[in-house]
């Protein structure tokens, strides 16, 4: 028993310093996190300019979905949307990529280490890598901004606080969903096609491109207690205070479910896939 | 007991394949057809703790594949493999904290970081205890040579540079066994020899089970004593380095440039003589006539301005042997 404790422990600390040595890695890409925030800035702009154009010319209290949010709200949707859509996952971290498709593979399998945690440790490390540079500096844009283009402060310091615990569930569900693509790709001849795939279906709904209070009335059931609301939108809607902490217990039990749900496919998938898995190239 | 046992261990690999004739891109598309590769058909060895095996054969003949099995990163179809009373791709975790690996050609430390961040990493992913990986990490970086790389990250690093410092990776763990995968690929003639010395301190000081797979042939005879020879998925020859120069490469050659073109003549000792314009090529045996005598010979009777002996090389011999198993 204490042997086995110990050796968990062991695993943790790995996990831990992988999880360290690799946003330490990312931490010095400062020019990227510019260009990246400066794209980000402009992207946001147009939807501001959008949104205002639709708030000003439709008639918003017959407009369904639009009388949920109003046009301060919809702002800072979208800057915190442009800010924490960086956690997603939008591409197979490249180190494990690269690993994937060149063979080493097999150097990682050398390593005293369950291979899916290790992973876990490394994408984990990756989707938080984005947001030091180019989410801080669109964070201090957005809060810079003139009035009307303004990310205004939370609905109350309650949602607030919501939004921090649901975010670091988000955190969560991004990487695990990252972990179920990385065990699909183990599917070397597949290509890339599939996880693409996969992971653009995450994007859209997670709200990141349109918060989802604004898709149709008919579809909002199922918007909230599908996987990826869990990305964005749950944690931006107790922000701007269109869930309450009432309902908290509920949304953030979501969020972790689906975390759980991921992970136990990707840790099967990831197991069946390596015992009779091809180590690529000599 | 023997610290390595491998019996019968058969693989065989799927390849996929576009198939020929009109439109073969278009019907690939839709059907794969597969082809089976036996890589492996029947491998059977012991090897106990302490030797230093070098493991040879031409490319695709299964080198890699039976390193892949013994280290528990591959599946054989069948036989049986035990390494250290463990079968290694069962009980993968606690197999791998007992060996260590090196591929000449895939690196193992963290390209961005400095050498030393990948260490640390190291020590927590093998639980290492902290005095004892101080100790082992001191040690490694003075007979490397590491102590100004530690430093610079890997990407900053030579081929040479990187490669000890791959070694000294593969060895804070203090495993029993090291697989060696072509560990002196593309590096200059001094950092082979420093890596050759150091392999071999290795192996005496600590008793570390060493395999090594090259094609280079100075690797083998300088490091070991046993060789196992694999072509076609086969174990084609198990046994001393010399005995298998012996049998399958007795002779040596001697090279040497003219100052004038010599018609050949007979000379003792020759098994054969070449001649073309000012090189001539004799075959000897040094068994029966000592290098010395079969140059002085010559220099006797020949105008010579240069002369180099050389030893019939790993593939020549891989070549003769393929060639008397009608392979």
């Amino acid at each position: 028993m204490s042997k086995e404790r110990s050796s968990f422990i062991g695993h943790l600390r790995a996990c831990l310093s992988i999880f360290r040595i690799k946003t330490a890695q990312g931490f010095q890409y400062r020019m990227a996190g510019l260009a990246g925030a400066t794209t980000g800035i402009f992207w946001v702009l147009i939807e501001i300019t959008v949104y205002t154009i639709f708030y000003t010319y439709a008639d918003t209290r017959e407009a369904g979905p639009m009388a949920g949010l109003s046009l301060e709200q919809a702002v800072s949707y979208a800057w915190l949307a442009q800010i924490f859509f960086l956690m997603q996952p939008m591409s197979i971290d490249s180190e494990i990529l690269g690993k994937i498709t060149s063979g080493d593979v097999g150097i990682e399998m050398c390593r005293p280490m369950d291979l899916y945690f290790h992973w876990f440790a490394k994408t984990a490390a990756s989707r938080l890598v984005p947001l030091f540079w180019r989410g801080s500096i669109t964070l201090i844009a957005g809060l810079l901004m003139p009035l009307s283009y303004r990310l205004t402060g939370p609905a109350t310091l309650t949602g607030l606080l919501f939004t921090l615990i649901s975010l670091f569930s988000a955190f969560l569900l991004c990487s695990s969903y990252a972990m179920l693509v990385c065990a699909v790709r183990l599917n070397i001849p597949w290509g890339d096609g599939p996880t693409y795939i996969m992971m653009l279906i995450g994007g859209v709904l997670s709200g990141g491109y349109l918060p989802l209070q604004l898709w149709p009335q008919f579809l909002q059931g199922f918007l909230l207690i599908q996987p990826f609301a869990g990305y964005l939108d749950i944690p931006l809607r107790f922000y701007v205070g269109t869930l309450m902490p009432s309902e908290g217990g509920w949304a953030i039990g979501l969020q972790l479910a689906w975390s759980a749900v991921f992970m136990v496919i990707g840790k099967t998938l990831m197991s069946r896939r390596l015992k009779n898995i091809v180590i690529q190239g000599g | 007991m023997a610290q390595i046992e491998l019996s019968g261990i058969c693989k065989t690999f799927k390849v996929s394949q576009r198939p020929e004739g009109r439109f073969a891109m278009l019907r690939g598309a839709f059907v794969r057809e597969t082809r089976l590769v036996k890589a492996l058909e029947g491998i059977t060895f012991q090897i106990d703790e302490g030797e230093l095996v070098g493991y040879i054969g031409p490319n695709g003949a299964g080198k890699s594949t039976t390193v892949k099995i013994m280290s528990g990163i591959l599946t054989p179809d069948a036989g049986t493999c035990r390494v250290m009373n463990r079968i290694p791709w069962r009980e993968r975790v606690s197999h791998v904290s007992q060996i260590g690996v090196v591929f000449g050609q895939r690196s193992q430390l963290w390209w961005d970081v400095p050498v030393m961040d990948s260490f640390s990493l190291l020590k927590d992913i093998y639980n290492i205890p902290g005095p004892a990986f101080i100790k082992r990490r001191d040690d490694l970086t003075e007979i490397l040579g590491l102590a100004s790389l530690l430093k610079t990250p890997v990407r900053q690093l030579s081929l040479g540079q990187r490669m000890r410092c791959e070694i000294a990776a593969s060895l804070l763990h203090s495993p029993r066994i090291l697989f060696l995968d072509e560990p002196t690929i593309g590096l200059d003639a001094v950092s082979k020899l420093e890596l050759r010395d150091f392999l071999k301190g290795e192996n005496a000081k600590n008793g570390v089970t060493m395999i090594l797979t090259t094609h280079d042939m100075d690797d083998i005879e300088a490091l070991c004593s046993r060789v196992m020879v694999i072509g076609h998925g086969r174990l084609l020859y198990d046994g001393q380095l010399e005995a298998l120069k012996t049998r399958y490469a007795p002779t040596r050659r001697i090279r040497a440039e003219l100052e004038r073109p010599v018609e050949a003549f007979y000379l003792p000792g020759a098994e054969a003589i070449q001649t073309e314009g000012e090189t001539w090529t004799v075959l000897f045996n040094p068994t029966q006539t000592p290098a010395h005598e079969m140059v002085e010979r010559l220099a006797g009777r020949l105008p010579i301005r240069d002369i180099v002996i050389e030893e019939t090389d790993i593939d020549e011999i891989i070549a003769t042997m393929y060639k008397e198993m009608g392979l």
